[in-house]
């Protein structure tokens, strides 16, 4: 059976540092865009942490939670799009396509999660800054959407390597760049058909949801809720 | 001729004629030969060491081969080459464990940031101009070595070599030259942590931070230190509060912040207490006076830590729950209650840190956190804090020296200020290496005044900064991934870790170590200045180091000396086996100090506290220059690439500001403007901004960008120590007008239904 990648995300965990961010910019060539385009809305973090806070001061709590593609099983991105650019992949991952786009946006109107970001223009790298560039990811030109693969790179480059040993990819063998660099562990990636995969065990913990799972879109990351301290008598 | 350079040369003249007449200006260049065998899309992983803040992160560097264009023997051309592409965590390293800040990724774009300083520079415009021209190396260190020459002494002007601080064998280089140059060593850093230091040579005879053992503790109380984002050791306390939080079946540890805004520290804790700047000690000593009182812990469990406070044997009577919640606006019940959960949730810990050890009463706010921790039997425990084991390798020791501690006391005893100070004879020459002392001191300390006096300025910088504008000559180091680099952490596991790396790959520009540079002038200055600098090279001085460390610690890890130097050189260094925290060293004998803080400009005219913090991407200023920090959303704000003045969200309805209206802040000396953010996460008595914004110069991407909120505070020292109070400062705030504030989130305001808090 094809590997369903999916992810858990502990909020408990997470301190919003933001190394989940930056490593993924490092990862997967995502071009900066400069102030000026930034202020319209056009910065590209294929992860985000968001930011919630409850209450008033002085009574106030903040909650952090790193929001990037849920690769849903029921994407609304997919069916939108006319040149499937965006398509399911077999192993459970939203597919884009880049030399298939054509820049309607469609699927970024469609995804309820904020999580596509279009190119305005050709990404820029002064030189020699180009040399940072990853040589296993393609650059995204003008009028093409770009989002979170789940480093497929790093997934291929693992299912190839395992195939070559001819040895089946072992739990944790393959990580994400932010999943890879999140000092709290807070992250947790691996095959969701594997029921005795960590990612398996911890979304079926009583702490786990979905990001706006009302909306039918079966997303593949799972949050497991902030937990709180319940005392000495806990302990 | 050496027959690698014959073939170089044969082969670019060939490679020209092949190309010529290509349509593509990059095309036309020669290729020179590769002087590296790699295999094309092949990864090789190298150890590196994180130099972007002193918590000293082993890394791992991902190195490919691509083609970068550079200048070999003043001829341009592309080079096939090992290059950086990505950097992890070192999963073998003791302190961060494979894991990483987001500063430590963006390591990568200072080796390729485009206004590198690619070969030594000579000033030919007025000093901070800027205006320079590319000179030689043998030009440059002439230069230098002609300045040197008549050695600068008392009477005809000193010698300075302003670093940020150093540890290990780069150190020992540094110390060594400056002491044959009968020069001194100043170690400077806006957010070095000489209080805490100091106040814990005071509390426990043992200088330098601690290593928080946060996996095991079940109680943290946090007094302003950011501890998951910027202080200390910000990725092994990480790794540790990931275990705290989830790492133990059933038992998940509480933590408490107290702080007048919330950062990104406060932001994780179960309850942020907002508490009034300046009374850190005062919560500490009160929550001890509650466990005097109820006898929850014995008094003379504090040791020596405790006898430093006034009136700890009678029970703290001056910190009675009540007092301190007129001081520090905390309840008396929020006080009995934190006190009793604390006593009660063995191991709890007490962490301080950042601003509320820069107020004038920030070394009696740490001596107060010290007992507290004491009391509640957390020092050198599991779960507390310990002291990291020193090694007794020559220049990997303790950071602190005696020395270094007794400079530290009295105001204006940071020696590059008593040079401007009446009296006192400037440098003669200064050099200077990354460290951005016009960036980082108050404008009433006159930086650039006394910068200017200095007869001759030389940089090792690798940048054009608010402080390298100024210098005579510039000679520029290679990047981190370039060098060389060694590091003895100060905190972050209680294994003794001395890191070791050699370069990542070869310099993409015309630039030399700092470290081989002043050995190579050491040589051509002769006498005991070369006497004092044996080696040649700095990884010679290195491999002399680590034979040192063999002898003494690594018998056990390898067969001799040169199986353990190579050994270190592909492990990332070389730590011990066991865990083993320092013994206590001899406490330092300590004067009385002021419970209460102090601050600059009176409270009419001047109505809010004034607390900068360090930023989550750009730490002190010193990482603005790396366009992936500028576009990373500041966790809490989701600023990019600006800054911002934060304001209580009814205090700003009050004044009549908006979110994004530029205001202008001023103290007594001197103002800026900005635009506010409007936020309930800040007292209302309090203006707080980010540092690191604000550059006069400091590349493309820093330049003329925002505002530093370091250029308007009191020149005001820390009573006890010569530091800056740099959270001292009182200011008024007044709307300007329309402006323009930048931010990735502007539409993150509500919950979602399904994530509420449980």
């Amino acid at each position: 059976m094809a590997h369903q990648w999916g992810m858990v995300i502990d909020l408990d965990r997470c301190t919003g540092c933001e190394a989940c961010v930056v490593a993924c910019h490092a990862e997967n060539n995502i071009s900066t865009v400069g102030e000026d385009q930034a202020a319209r809305g056009r910065a590209k973090h294929w992860i985000r942490v968001e930011r919630y806070f409850e209450g008033e001061f002085p009574d106030l709590k903040t909650k952090f939670m790193p929001v990037l593609c849920q690769q849903c099983d029921a994407a609304p991105c997919e069916p939108v799009c006319p040149t499937f650019a965006s398509y399911h992949t077999i192993e459970g991952l939203n597919g884009q396509v880049y030399n298939r786009c054509i820049g309607t946006r469609y699927c970024a109107n469609a995804c309820p999660y904020n999580v596509r970001f279009f190119n305005w223009y050709n990404p820029e790298w002064e030189k020699p800054l180009n040399l940072q560039l990853n040589p296993d990811v393609s650059i995204r030109e003008v009028g093409i959407m770009e989002k979170c693969t789940f480093c497929v790179q790093r997934i291929k480059a693992g299912e190839i390597q395992a195939a070559a040993e001819k040895r089946a990819l072992k739990d944790g063998e393959v990580q994400p760049a932010c999943v890879q660099s999140c000092p709290t562990k807070a992250m947790v990636f691996g095959d969701l058909s594997d029921p005795d995969s960590e990612v398996s065990r911890l979304a079926r913990g009583n702490r786990g949801t979905k990001l706006l799972g009302e909306l039918g879109t079966l997303p593949k990351v799972t949050y497991l809720q902030k937990d709180s301290w319940h005392g000495s008598e806990n302990a | 001729m050496q027959r690698r350079d014959f073939i170089r040369i044969t082969a670019a003249s060939g490679a020209v004629a092949a190309l010529e007449g290509c349509g593509n200006p990059d095309h036309q260049l020669i290729r020179f030969v590769p002087e590296e065998d790699l295999l094309p899309g092949i990864a090789t992983w190298k150890p590196s060491i994180c130099t972007l803040c002193p918590a000293g992160c082993g890394t791992l560097v991902r190195v490919m081969q691509g083609e970068a264009e550079v200048v070999r023997n003043g001829q341009l051309g592309i080079l096939k080459m090992g290059l950086a592409k990505k950097i992890e965590g070192n999963p073998a390293h003791p302190i961060n464990q494979g894991k990483l800040c987001p500063r430590g990724h963006a390591a990568l774009q200072v080796t390729y940031h485009p206004d590198r300083i690619k070969t030594p520079l000579e000033r030919t415009g007025q000093r901070g101009s800027g205006q320079f021209k590319e000179i030689t190396w043998d030009a440059a260190i002439q230069q230098l070595v002609a300045q040197l020459s008549p050695r600068p002494t008392a009477a005809n002007g000193w010698f300075g070599f302003i670093t940020p601080p150093l540890r290990g064998q780069r150190k020992t280089i540094v110390d060594a030259f400056c002491d044959a140059l009968a020069g001194n060593h100043i170690e400077f850093a806006f957010l070095a942590p000489e209080v805490i230091s100091h106040a814990n040579s005071e509390s426990f005879g043992h200088g330098g931070l601690p290593t928080v053992d946060l996996s095991q503790s079940n109680y943290v109380i946090s007094f302003g230190a950011d501890f998951l984002g910027t202080w200390n050791s910000p990725v092994a306390q990480s790794i540790g509060y990931g275990n705290m939080r989830k790492g133990r079946a059933g038992q998940r540890g509480k933590f408490v912040h107290f702080e007048s805004r919330v950062s990104q520290t406060a932001a994780s804790a179960d309850e942020w207490i907002p508490s009034r700047p300046g009374m850190d000690g005062a919560l500490a000593l009160g929550l001890a006076h509650v466990i005097l009182r109820d006898k929850l812990r014995p008094a003379t469990s504090a040791g020596q830590a405790g006898l430093l406070i006034d009136g700890w044997s009678a029970g703290l009577p001056d910190f009675a729950p009540e007092k301190v919640e007129q001081q520090s606006g905390v309840s008396r019940a929020t006080i009995v209650r934190i006190a009793h959960e604390a006593a009660d949730n063995s191991p709890s810990v007490a962490l301080i840190g950042d601003a509320p050890a820069a107020h004038t009463n920030g070394l009696f706010n740490a001596r107060a956190a010290n007992a507290l921790n004491a009391l509640l039997g957390s020092v050198g425990k599991p779960g507390g804090i310990n002291f990291s084991p020193a090694v007794g390798l020559r220049g990997t020791e303790r950071l602190r020296s005696k020395a270094e501690l007794s400079r530290m006391e009295g105001p204006g005893s940071i020696p590059i200020y008593d040079a401007v100070s009446p009296g006192t004879k400037p440098p003669q020459v200064l050099l200077l290496h990354d460290a951005n002392l016009v960036f980082s001191t108050p404008a009433g300390q006159q930086p650039r005044e006394m910068i200017e006096k200095a007869g001759f300025i030389a940089s090792f910088s690798s940048f054009i900064d608010d402080t390298s504008a100024f210098a005579d000559l510039i000679l520029p180091d290679h990047s981190p991934l370039e060098s060389w680099l060694d590091d003895a952490p100060e905190s972050g596991s209680m294994h003794t870790v001395v890191s070791l790396a050699p370069p990542s790959m070869a310099p993409l520009h015309n630039t030399r170590s700092m470290p081989d540079v002043l050995l190579d002038l050491a040589q051509r200055l002769g006498g005991n200045v070369a006497k004092a600098l044996p080696w040649k090279t700095y990884d010679e001085a290195l491999q002399a180091a680590f034979t040192n460390l063999y002898n003494e610690k690594g018998k056990q890890s390898a067969k001799d000396a040169d199986e353990f130097w190579s050994k270190a050189q592909t492990q990332g260094g070389w730590w011990s086996a066991n865990e083993k925290p320092a013994p206590a060293g001899k406490a330092i004998p300590y004067p009385k100090l002021n419970p209460n803080p102090e601050f600059d400009g009176n409270a009419d005219s001047f109505p809010f506290y004034f607390q900068p913090f360090a930023s989550q991407m750009f730490y002190d200023g010193s990482l603005a220059h790396l366009p992936w920090m500028q576009e990373a959303p500041d966790p809490l704000s989701s600023v990019m690439w600006g800054t911002w003045v934060e304001i209580n969200n009814r205090t700003a309805e009050k004044l009549g500001v908006k979110m994004g209206d530029t205001v202008e802040v001023a103290s007594a000396h001197g103002k800026l403007q900005a635009p506010a953010l409007v936020t309930p996460a800040i007292a209302p008595d309090v203006i707080a901004m980010p540092l690191g914004q604000g550059h006069e110069n400091f590349t493309r991407y820093a330049t003329g960008r925002g505002a530093n909120p370091i250029s308007i505070l009191a020149p005001t020292t820390v009573e006890g120590t010569g530091s800056l109070a740099w959270a001292a400062t009182r200011v008024r705030i007044s709307r300007v007008g329309e402006g323009k504030i930048v931010m990735f989130g502007a539409s993150m305001e509500e919950t979602p239904q399904d994530t509420k808090h449980r």
